[in-house]
């Protein structure tokens, strides 16, 4: 065999590998938690957050025009505005739709309830919401569409879903599994790499000082800063400790040995931003993705991927004998 | 074997793209000088960002449509921009007080306001985006449309004055010596609803 080939191989097993669907409910369940919370926690500033000139915050067409500068196809509340035009549908009444479609598509994805299409509208409407509100964005919207993304590529529904229960699907290809789940591994691992990455070049992080200011900054000012005062010998530590866990990610979550411990400082270090920042959505979808990524069933492909794999076959084969 | 190709050759595709946009997250950086390499590098790392940059093809005419394709695409996959949150370092943050000036002659004084948490860490978003340069055509617009927030709910108003500034959080050091927190005006504007005049003042 030559080296191409080998080369080739190895790449083939390194993105499919058998898994099971333990994952996918993982993040549907994640995610599905994460929209009705996205929905639920701007419910109160929803329209005044999407309305037009002159009606809300900012206007939202300012947003889309310069969303628009980037590409004119991007997905945006203004699309859905027009289309509600058509049916003399008023603004106001498109904004309390979409936000009613963005509830109940986090809803059947928490149920696993039409999961295919839950996860379809759930993404769009989001990646609307996010993409007009552009200039009131932040990370969380980000990784809420990344995450979005991979679910409604993924072989829906996973067994756990309500879907599995009363339409029996045929089984999914645990490959195809094994594929997408590496897709959202390697994508967590560049993200904190860089992350990490970025975050070593600044002095602040060495000394504690970006903990500080983190920490002590509107609107993250959650732990009074005379407290936090008490704690000053420390903040160096943890952001050191920051720096390296996120650094090391991509080494050490891959490492069987250290695997769980990193899982546990990565999510560790997730609930504190949010407890202590205030950023509970950031939390919660870095965690339904870390969890998803790494936490269900950590190495179990390498133990049984052929176990999985001849499971499969056999499940696969008994259905083409009922089909006969 | 035909759809495993077609999946990897994506899977190349797609991450090839979004490792593009990681390292022009992480040389923008560097090209701001704001880090702790030395400022020699910083030329290097603004030509770096824009190898980057080409790559993801948005040296190309805004009209390209593989621009527009590869942005689109970016955008739908929540990977437009690089991970480089809070780093290299944590800056101050901003605040626009609005000086309400009514026809009596009282002044009040605001700050645009959102109900929830959740809207709370968005309009901070929004206002450190302002303090950017990049949004600098776009800055008057937008304080103008967060006083006219705050004007609906406040009609007697007969004028606006919109200070916009960067606030300096004090340091641990500071802190313990009992300094507060210091506000640096970065530019201000009137606003006059009645008579439809705006007088925009930079400091």
């Amino acid at each position: 065999m030559t080296r191409l080939r080998r080369w080739r191989k190895r790449l083939m097993e390194f993105l499919f590998p058998a898994e099971t669907d333990k994952w996918l409910a993982v993040l549907r369940i994640g995610l599905g938690l994460q929209v009705t919370v996205y929905a639920l926690f701007l419910k109160s500033d929803w329209h005044y957050l999407f309305a037009g000139t002159g009606k809300g915050l900012v206007s939202r067409e300012l947003g889309e025009a310069i969303i628009s500068f980037d590409s004119p196809f991007i997905p945006k509340l203004g699309w859905l505005v027009a289309v509600g035009g058509y049916v003399n549908m008023g603004e106001e009444t498109v904004l309390s739709v979409a936000w009613a479609c963005l509830l109940v598509a986090g809803c059947c994805l928490l149920l696993g309830l039409f999961c295919r299409a839950a996860a379809i509208v759930g993404w769009f409407v989001h990646l609307c919401a996010a993409q007009s509100g552009g200039l009131l964005s932040y990370g969380a919207d980000n990784f809420m569409t990344m995450g979005l993304f991979y679910l409604m590529l993924s072989p829906l529904p996973d067994r756990f879903s309500l879907d599995y229960r009363l339409v029996k699907t045929k089984p999914k290809d645990p490959q195809l599994l094994g594929f997408w789940r590496r897709v959202l591994q390697v994508h967590l691992c560049l993200v904190y790499f860089f992350g990490g990455l970025g975050k070593s070049l600044g002095s602040g992080w060495w000394d504690g000082s970006n903990l500080w200011r983190s920490l002590t900054r509107p609107p993250f000012d959650i732990i009074s800063a005379d407290i936090l005062i008490r704690f000053k010998y420390l903040l160096p530590i943890l952001g050191i400790s920051i720096v390296l866990i996120e650094l090391g990610y991509v080494f050490f979550i891959w490492m069987k040995k250290t695997r769980f411990i990193w899982l546990v400082c990565i999510v560790g270090m997730h609930i504190a931003i949010g407890l202590t920042m205030g950023m509970y959505l950031f939390a919660l979808v870095m965690i339904v993705l870390n969890l998803a990524a790494f936490g269900a069933d950590p190495g179990f492909a390498e133990r049984s991927s052929r176990k999985i794999r001849q499971k499969f076959e056999r499940s696969k084969q008994t259905q083409y004998r009922c089909l006969a | 074997m035909i759809s495993k190709r077609i999946y990897a050759a994506w899977f190349v595709v797609h991450f090839f793209l979004i490792t593009a946009v990681c390292f022009a997250g992480i040389f923008s950086v560097v090209a701001e000088g704001k880090t702790m390499l030395p400022s020699a590098l910083d030329k290097y790392a603004r030509k770096a960002e824009l190898i980057a940059a080409s790559v993801l093809w948005k040296e190309a005419a805004a009209a390209s449509p593989v621009r527009q394709g590869i942005a689109t695409y970016l955008h739908a996959a929540g990977s437009q921009s690089g991970y480089t949150f809070f780093a290299p370092n944590v800056p101050g943050y901003n605040k626009l007080t609005l000086e309400l000036y009514y026809q009596d002659g009282r002044v009040e004084y605001e700050s645009p306001r959102v109900s929830g948490k959740a809207a709370a860490l968005r309009l901070d978003s929004l206002l450190n985006r302002l303090a950017d340069n990049r949004y600098e055509p776009i800055r008057e617009v937008v304080v103008k449309m967060l006083a006219f927030s705050v004007w609906r709910e406040h009609p007697g108003v007969k004028k606006i004055r919109a200070i916009f500034g960067s606030v300096t959080p004090p340091s641990i050091s500071d802190f313990e010596q009992g300094k507060k927190e210091s506000f640096q005006p970065l530019f201000s504007y009137d606003f006059s609803l009645r008579n439809e005049e705006k007088e925009p003042t930079t400091r």
